[in-house]
């Protein structure tokens, strides 16, 4: 393993016998499992090349069994990693050897829906799918829709600060969370935010997302609805080169229309794809950009007529419009079906998420197709190109020695790239243990060290989740000292009234 | 009082070094305009922000704004004005509210993260700050967020920062996002609706497909003092219901035809269209008709915010009470209500109301001295305030940055 995680504690090991009959007593029968065999499910999770069996799996199905748990472990120096679905890319639920691991899956009950204030209070466990297939009868929806939505928890949506294709329009998930219950690792229950459009004082419920499982362990979340889009339309548009359809992206933006959605593709994904599901999709293009409009039938109407002018001004080569929703799902069918379909024509793939300024497009594909060259090693890349979020799928086959360390190595260079061109590490799929290391590369030590003190004011041990995210710990005392410089408030060189 | 008007981010971290050493606070301000507001504090030096007012980088094709936290409001709105761009969450100019000049700078509208109308729509100004490099009070220049939309690379400080009244850290450079300016708009107007039957028809046209951008009722009193500031809606003397509906012209006109069939329940529509409109909703989004200057000047003003579909009856009932007028907007999810002047703002029984109805209330606008005697944000549970106060020692441990502005228990 390459990212070296936090050292075992050898006297927490030692009492294990014990921590497993101590957490019996707070979550009976089948809701604590210990036995290897048992425990390999949650070995992993999304990110697949990294495995480490946890100490102990803890599944409570009460907000007082989780704060029962936590305060256990608080108090015992134990360490906790929480799971929701366990389908997160960047190694955020990766267990640790002296770790219970506190999966939150029996937590899959919607408690409330209100259509007047237009909300879903709902447990973790539920899918993001299922808050928008329990509104759906109403005309409602949940926006944010993670590509995993089929199965990704809620709660590690609001953890993760997940994206997907709509959130160019409609937002991530901290644009769509209102409130939460959140336990400490002291075991401590808290409510946050609520039906409130905003909260009290600090924006807490702000810092919370994204946290990746930091910060505490959530049990309840206020989420937003919207109705439903009266229609979606969408247009496929072939380019003979990247930068033409960099650059039709970024007219459509200048123009002032925000699509629902849209994304690119290079010419190897686009192969892939075509291959896997026979969408119909232009073979003999460098890019495919699929542009979704939606709104009301008259505005859809006219704005696609723009898209398709502003397209053709930039050179298109191949344009088609959906005329039904058939047609709208299969221009689609390809571009969701990407990363299976390059898992068809690789052993293995690595897939990255950068975000870039999109201007920056064409720039980013040149240098990623130089390291490819460079790493030896073949690319697919689809973008959410509205919002600028690579997608680069690095294919390597990890039973050839030394083949996975070299993605591994152009994954982080493309990463750097990123950063360079004016972007950021992760645009979605969040820091975990595959770009913690990286985080040097765009936060100073400085920058780092004030988000690990906000850390300390949740979990001042460090016990929760601890390896994930922040490359170096440092103990909270020691991030707590101010530095006393000078003396008195005396400047004499700075303008006065 | 010394102040200490700084030229660049170095500057911010020597005096806030300074003040570390001699422990002395800090009061944080681009232009003061909203100084009115919060707990008075007891500060004996200024830090000034306004020479700290460039424009980094405007990429209107990025969709993003580069700009130092001093460069003055109005300014950063016409420059991105000149490229049919807004900020989608309609900040609030709270200078009519308060009776100062000047809308102030980018920092304030920041720091006080009050949003318009827009908000239910497009988010507050925390969903728009995707940036900022900002000075603790460790006295150390740290940056959070990027310039890109689409980000999770670490703890999201940029929410923490937006309406933390510069007692977090002191920006000195942020990134926003700006959005496309509608091409059209229509307002779809509804007479005589009292509070909780207003609040349904808002109910029912946020709940449609229609896209309703803004969401405001004016009880009758509300126009007394404001014959002015809604001229455009003609008619005064009756309660007004207002939906927005925006986008390009064919469309808006689409569903404000649509969205009026829909609330046929609720009585006969009209329909108000662009500059007629746009000119109500910025009185609305300012509170113009509790202006410092309007009959009701010298009330306090509470903004409340709450579940939307139970503002009507919490405002009616508040207004019943109380005496007080009250202008909702969001829905019913935000009241604006300003109330005949007492001791203490009628906070005990404001706030009881408020409570009740699973919202907060903070006293915008009210004498020093009863600032002074009242809590002006709204007091938080145990647990919450004892971490709030956590997350505001992780940044400021020496209490140093607008010390006391939020909680009145510092201060004392």
């Amino acid at each position: 393993m390459a990212i070296m995680m936090p050292a075992s504690d050898q006297a927490v090991l030692d009492r294990r016998d014990a921590i497993v009959a101590a957490l019996r007593g707070i979550v009976p029968g089948e809701g604590v499992i210990d036995s290897a065999a048992e425990m390999l499910p949650y070995e992993s999770d999304g990110l697949m090349a990294y495995r480490q069996p946890p100490m102990v799996v803890v599944l409570p199905d009460t907000t007082e069994q989780v704060s029962k748990v936590l305060k256990y472990c608080f108090e015992q120096g134990i360490k906790v990693v929480p799971r929701g679905s366990g389908t997160s890319l960047s190694g955020g639920a990766l267990p640790l050897a002296d770790g219970v691991l506190l999966g939150l899956g029996k937590f899959k009950r919607i408690r409330e829906i209100d259509f007047d204030n237009r909300v879903v209070v709902t447990e973790p466990g539920v899918t993001n799918l299922a808050i928008s297939q329990a509104v759906a009868h109403a005309g409602f929806y949940y926006a944010p829709d993670p590509s995993s939505q089929i199965a990704c928890s809620i709660g590690g949506n609001v953890a993760e600060n997940s994206g997907g294709v709509h959130c160019l329009k409609y937002g991530m998930t901290t644009n769509n969370v209102l409130g939460c219950e959140i336990v400490l690792m002291s075991g401590e229950i808290l409510r946050i935010g609520g039906k409130s459009a905003e909260n009290a004082g600090y924006d807490l419920m702000g810092i919370i997302t994204g946290s990746e499982g930091l910060l505490g362990v959530i049990t309840e979340i206020t989420v937003r609805i919207l109705q439903k889009p009266e229609t979606a339309r969408a247009l496929m548009v072939g380019f003979a080169e990247v930068e033409a359809a960099g650059e039709c992206v970024a007219r459509i933006i200048g123009a002032g229309i925000i699509p629902g959605g849209m994304e690119m593709m290079d010419k190897p994904a686009i192969h892939a794809a075509e291959a896997f599901v026979h969408a119909g999709y232009p073979l003999d293009v460098e890019a495919l950009l699929i542009i979704e409009l939606d709104g009301p039938g008259v505005e859809v109407d006219e704005l696609i007529g723009r898209v398709e002018a502003i397209a053709k001004g930039c050179g298109s080569t191949t344009l088609q419009i959906s005329t039904s929703e058939a047609e709208r799902n299969l221009f689609w069918a390809g571009r969701k079906a990407a990363f299976p379909a390059v898992g068809r024509i690789s052993p293995d793939y690595l897939c990255m998420d950068g975000t870039i300024p999109r201007g920056a497009l064409p720039k980013a594909l040149a240098r990623i197709r130089d390291l490819s060259a460079k790493y030896d090693l073949r690319v697919a890349n689809v973008f959410h190109a509205g919002d600028g979020n690579l997608h680069p799928l690095i294919l390597y086959d990890a039973n050839q020695p030394g083949e996975m360390e070299r993605a591994e190595a152009f994954g982080a260079d493309i990463l750097r790239c990123c950063v360079e061109l004016g972007g950021v590490l992760t645009g979605e799929h969040g820091v975990g243990i595959e770009k913690r290391d990286l985080m040097p590369e765009m936060f100073s030590e400085i920058d780092l060290n004030q988000q690990q003190r906000l850390k300390c004011a949740f979990d001042a041990q460090g016990l929760l989740n601890p390896g994930k995210v922040f490359p170096t710990l440092h103990r909270c005392a020691e991030l707590g000292r101010v530095h006393v410089h000078g003396g008195r408030l005396a400047f004499p060189e700075l303008p006065r009234f | 009082m010394d102040t200490l008007k700084v030229r660049d981010a170095k500057d911010v971290e020597q005096v806030v070094r300074a003040a570390i050493a001699s422990e002395q606070p800090l009061e944080i301000i681009g232009h003061g305009s909203r100084r009115l507001a919060g707990q008075p504090m007891a500060t004996n030096a200024l830090l000034e922000l306004s020479a700290l007012n460039a424009v980094t980088a405007y990429e209107p094709n990025e969709l993003i704004i580069t700009v130092q936290a001093g460069a003055p409001l109005a300014d950063v709105l016409s420059l991105i004005d000149s490229k049919n761009q807004q900020f989608a969450f309609e900040p609030m100019d709270t200078s009519a509210l308060l009776g100062v000049s000047g809308s102030g700078t980018i920092g304030g509208m920041i720091g006080a993260g009050l949003a318009g109308p827009r908000r239910i729509r497009a988010g507050g100004a925390r969903d728009h700050l995707l940036g900022a490099h900002a000075v603790s009070g460790f006295g150390d220049s740290f940056k959070t967020g990027g310039r890109v939309v689409k980000n999770v690379t670490g703890y999201d400080l940029c929410k923490l920062l937006a309406g933390s009244w510069g007692t977090l850290a002191v920006m000195t450079e942020v990134t926003l996002k700006v959005m496309p300016k509608p091409e059209s708009e229509r307002t779809l107007v509804l007479r005589g609706l009292d509070d909780v039957t207003a609040n349904r028809a808002m109910t029912a046209a946020l709940g449609s497909p229609y896209d309703v951008s803004g969401a405001a009722h004016l009880p009758y009193q509300a126009f007394r003092p404001a014959a002015g500031a809604l001229a455009g809606l003609g008619a005064p003397g009756q309660a007004t219901t207002l939906l927005r509906l925006e986008g390009i012209a064919a469309s808006a006109a689409d569903r404000a035809s649509s969205l009026g069939k829909a609330l046929a329940p609720f009585g006969a529509v009209e329909v108000l269209q662009d500059a007629v409109s746009a000119a109500i909703w910025s009185s609305i989004r300012d509170v113009l008709p509790f202006a410092a200057q309007g009959a009701l000047g010298a009330w306090p003003v509470w903004r409340i915010v709450c579940p939307p579909a139970s503002g009507g009856a919490l405002g009616q009932q508040l207004s019943r009470d109380t005496g007080g007028d009250v202008i909702y907007d969001w829905g019913g999810g935000l009241i604006w209500a300003a109330l005949p002047p007492k001791p203490d703002a009628q906070a005990a029984l404001l706030r009881a109301r408020v409570d009740a109805a699973g919202g907060h209330a903070m006293l915008v606008r009210a004498s020093e001295l009863v600032r002074r005697n009242v809590d002006v944000f709204h007091p938080q549970s145990g647990g919450v305030a004892a971490l709030s106060e956590r997350v505001r020692l992780s940044f400021d441990p020496k209490n140093i940055l607008n010390r006391g502005r939020l909680l009145r228990a510092v201060a004392t």
